[in-house]
């Protein structure tokens, strides 16, 4: 959903396309429970929005219309209602993946489908990158505190913390990969054999019709572009 | 056949200025629980990391000589022959774990269910193995809250679920309590009784010295000492350069050079058990 959503927003026309399926996506998160993806979204896209219309409706040529003392550019308007809907769809509905995404349903519905599991292990390993990294942030900003060191401050005091910041932050990542490697290459990682579903998770018929007329409004909309 | 041979092997990792090990030759036998022992940087880990396939193919470096795992040589072809027959246990148990499984139970199920065993295998060798290392109540569990004592466990058992025929232990129990010591030892044991090889590197000599059948120790990644366990530890020659023996051996002789007594001379009592056989 969140591919096809992504690929629509650009190939529907705007700025109604990108609009409706923001929309769509405001209706979707809730129902699919990750409800704050919107919240995180507004607070990712507002500052995105505002200077798009500063930059497309404020700043942008051609006729105008107004609204209350200010003169939009319309066409300017239009771009930054077409570009807005895009972040905002395609946003929210990252954000919706990432928080109901889980790596071990994934990893048995891939082995279900017989993904190859290095491919599949690959894209969860990804995805979860970025906690492991930010509760490793955590700790190393909590042990150089304990330590003395100071990260508020004006900019020279914020800059001067970022090398004890960093350099054990990206050192430990490095030396954890290596040991990572082991373990998981000790427990069949790289295994060219099949990998037993544990617990599939069910794909039932409404996840197959809706994945399927997903994936046909995104070729019809490819053909209609091309076409049209 | 030798469940883990080096013949000749020196290696050095690409950072280290120079061989971290020299020329060692040694067999570890199918049905023993062999002791690598050594001072922090004397080449014990690294012997694992060898026998396991890692180095030189993931650390780098250069290695000369041979090594063969149950027979087979581990050269270009890697760990394929060997998979899942060899379980490796660090001291680092969050960096072993699979980082995806939602359970404790599909953590231990990981590596069979890689290795695409039937899911009835699966189900009950992860049963046996957590029953083994006292995991079975965790079953359910999310990886992430396990305390470090528990982790250590359900990554041993996740090694144990494959029942491997060769143990490469680095440091396997620093993170556990005393029970957690005793299950995961006497887990080994069994296996050594039902024909595994198991190595065990570890600077935790008060807690190996009776649960081992063989001791090796290395010296600036030399073997200077190969033999039985209690003799060694009993003996002066340990003490030479490190690592050291237990502590009663180490209580023992600092009293032998206050106190002349027939009583403290070698060799020195091993374990309290040994003492109280002496002195009680």
């Amino acid at each position: 959903m969140a591919l096809a959503i992504s690929m629509l927003a650009f190939l529907l026309p705007g700025p109604r396309g990108p609009l409706l399926l923001y929309a769509v996506t405001l209706v979707a998160m809730p129902i699919a429970g990750v409800g704050r993806a919107i919240r995180q979204g507004l607070f990712i896209c507002l500052p995105l929005w505002f200077f798009l219309f500063l930059l497309h409706g404020v700043l942008g040529g051609g006729p105008t219309f107004g609204v209350g003392p200010f003169a939009l550019s319309r066409d300017g308007a239009e771009l930054a209602l077409t570009q807005a809907g895009r972040f905002g769809a395609i946003i929210t509905v990252s954000l919706g993946f990432y928080h109901s995404f889980d790596a071990s349903r994934f990893l048995n519905a891939a082995a279900a489908k017989r993904w190859p599991l290095h491919l599949s292990y690959l894209f969860v390993a990804t995805l979860h990158a970025v906690p492991a990294f930010l509760a490793r942030t955590a700790s190393i900003l909590e042990a150089q505190r304990a330590r003395g060191l100071r990260f508020g401050g004006g900019p020279v005091a914020r800059a001067r913390a970022v090398l004890p910041l960093t350099l054990p932050l990206i050192l430990g990542a490095l030396a954890e990969v290596d040991e990572r490697t082991h373990a998981l290459d000790m427990r069949g990682v790289a295994s060219t054999r099949l990998r037993t579903p544990l617990m599939a998770p069910k794909d039932s018929v409404l996840d197959r019709v809706v994945r399927w007329l997903l994936w046909l409004t995104v070729g019809a909309a490819v053909v209609w572009r091309m076409v049209g | 056949m030798t469940g883990v041979e080096l013949r000749d092997v020196s290696f050095r990792y690409p950072t280290s200025a120079g061989n971290v090990l020299k020329s060692v030759t040694l067999q570890c036998r199918p049905g023993q629980i062999t002791w690598l022992y050594g001072p922090f940087g004397a080449g014990a880990s690294t012997v694992l990391l060898l026998a396991a396939g890692l180095a030189p193919r993931h650390t780098g470096g250069t290695m000369t000589g041979a090594v063969s795992v149950l027979g087979h040589p581990l050269d270009a072809a890697g760990l394929s022959p060997l998979l899942g027959q060899i379980g490796f246990v660090t001291a680092t148990p969050h960096l072993q774990m699979s980082g995806i499984a939602a359970t404790v139970w599909e953590e231990v199920a990981f590596a069979p269910a890689n290795l695409g065993w039937p899911l009835a295998r699966i189900e009950q060798a992860v049963e046996d193995a957590m029953t083994a290392l006292g995991v079975a109540h965790l079953a359910g569990r999310e990886p992430d809250t396990l305390s470090g004592g528990e982790l250590q466990r359900t990554v041993i058992a996740s090694m144990a679920v494959l029942e491997p025929a060769v143990w490469l232990l680095d440091e396997p129990t620093t993170a556990l309590d005393a029970a957690g010591q005793t299950d995961a030892y006497r887990m080994f044991r069994r296996a050594a009784r039902d024909g595994a090889t198991v190595v065990v590197a570890s600077e935790q000599a008060d807690a190996l010295a009776d649960v081992v059948d063989r001791l090796i120790v290395l010296r600036d990644g030399e073997v200077v000492l190969d033999g039985d366990p209690m003799s060694l530890l009993a003996g002066d020659d340990i003490w030479e350069g490190g690592p050291g023996s237990t502590s009663v051996a180490g209580l023992c002789r600092d009293a032998s050079r206050h106190v002349d007594s027939p009583r403290l001379a070698m060799p020195y009592p091993v374990t309290i058990a040994h003492a109280l056989e002496r002195w009680g």
